[in-house]
């Protein structure tokens, strides 16, 4: 029923959870999983007067960027490898999350979204965490919330 | 990894397109599906002096919601039954739709819950239908939602 399954994380323990259940239903529903990390988009810490010691370059930045989106879809990655599951991990920068998630679900043809139902963010057992919330409510893409 | 479904309908056209994926996610996961639809309780009519004309007694309401619980929940018995998945059906009542859902996941074990963004008051098609919300903020166990 499911061909190609987009697994939003942001390196939270919940969001790694959630990931390996994902792996586990795509390799079920044999699919393959594209797993996105969306980081804040560049803003150089400096003012006019001075520049911080701790200043970051752009060039400095997007190194990062990479870094840790490479060490948060890590687990998700191998997870994939050893299940047999082809996996895709994709890195995006921009100011919200729930619209590079649903960009990239239309962009890459996904059919589901899974994901936790809160990440870094969570605070609230009650309630859904914020970019879940908007993935819901700006998608047409089903998405399997996980409760964390 | 899911091995009882559980599809909440109202019969409205959203909601049976739920159940079809609900059917065929069974079918691929080897799953049951337990249907189930919730109806609004009995209420008294009209003020205290007077009883309305029309009004239901309250035996006559329950006839009449598991008349229309059996004609919902037969669409979910005959889909089931095509796709040779086993299936069970609940019929409740209650004043929050949401609150039964959960209780019958809970009650039967199921691991999985889809429903559709809205139902029978869907207005929008930006946000998130009100049962469905609902039942997200208030169940334990992964909720399937598809527009």
């Amino acid at each position: 029923m499911f061909r190609n399954i987009l697994v939003p994380v942001d390196g939270s323990p919940r969001s790694r959870r959630a990931s390996l259940n994902a792996v586990r239903f795509a390799k079920e529903q044999s699919a393959r999983i594209t797993g996105i990390y969306v980081a804040p988009p560049y803003r150089p810490n400096v003012n006019e007067a001075s520049i911080r010691r701790d200043f970051v370059p752009p060039h400095e930045y997007e190194r990062r960027v990479k870094a840790t989106a490479d060490r948060v879809l890590r687990p998700l990655r191998k997870a994939a490898s050893v299940a047999g599951v082809r996996c895709e991990a994709l890195s995006a920068v921009g100011d919200y999350p729930y619209e590079e998630i649903v960009k990239a679900a239309q962009g890459r043809k996904c059919d589901l979204i899974y994901m936790a139902s809160h990440g870094r963010r969570g605070l609230s057992l009650l309630i859904l965490g914020s970019e879940t919330n908007k993935v819901l409510s700006h998608c047409k893409v089903p998405v399997l919330v996980e409760r964390v | 990894m899911f091995r009882n479904i559980l599809v909440p309908t109202d019969g409205t056209a959203l909601s049976r397109k739920a159940v079809k994926r609900a059917v065929q996610l069974a079918r691929e996961q080897k799953a049951r599906v337990t249907g189930c639809y919730v109806g609004p309780p009995w209420r008294p009519k009209g003020g205290d002096e007077s009883i309305s004309y029309g009004a239901e007694s309250p035996q006559q309401h329950s006839a009449s919601m598991e008349k229309t619980a059996r004609h919902i929940l037969d669409t979910v018995r005959r889909e089931a039954l095509k796709a040779g998945v086993p299936c069970k059906c609940i019929f409740s009542m209650g004043d929050y739709p949401y609150l039964k859902i959960v209780e019958t996941a809970n009650r039967n074990g199921c691991d999985l819950i889809l429903m559709a963004t809205h139902g029978r008051r869907g207005i929008s098609r930006l946000l998130l239908g009100s049962e469905t919300s609902k039942v997200l903020a208030h169940c334990r166990i992964p909720v399937l939602v598809c527009r």
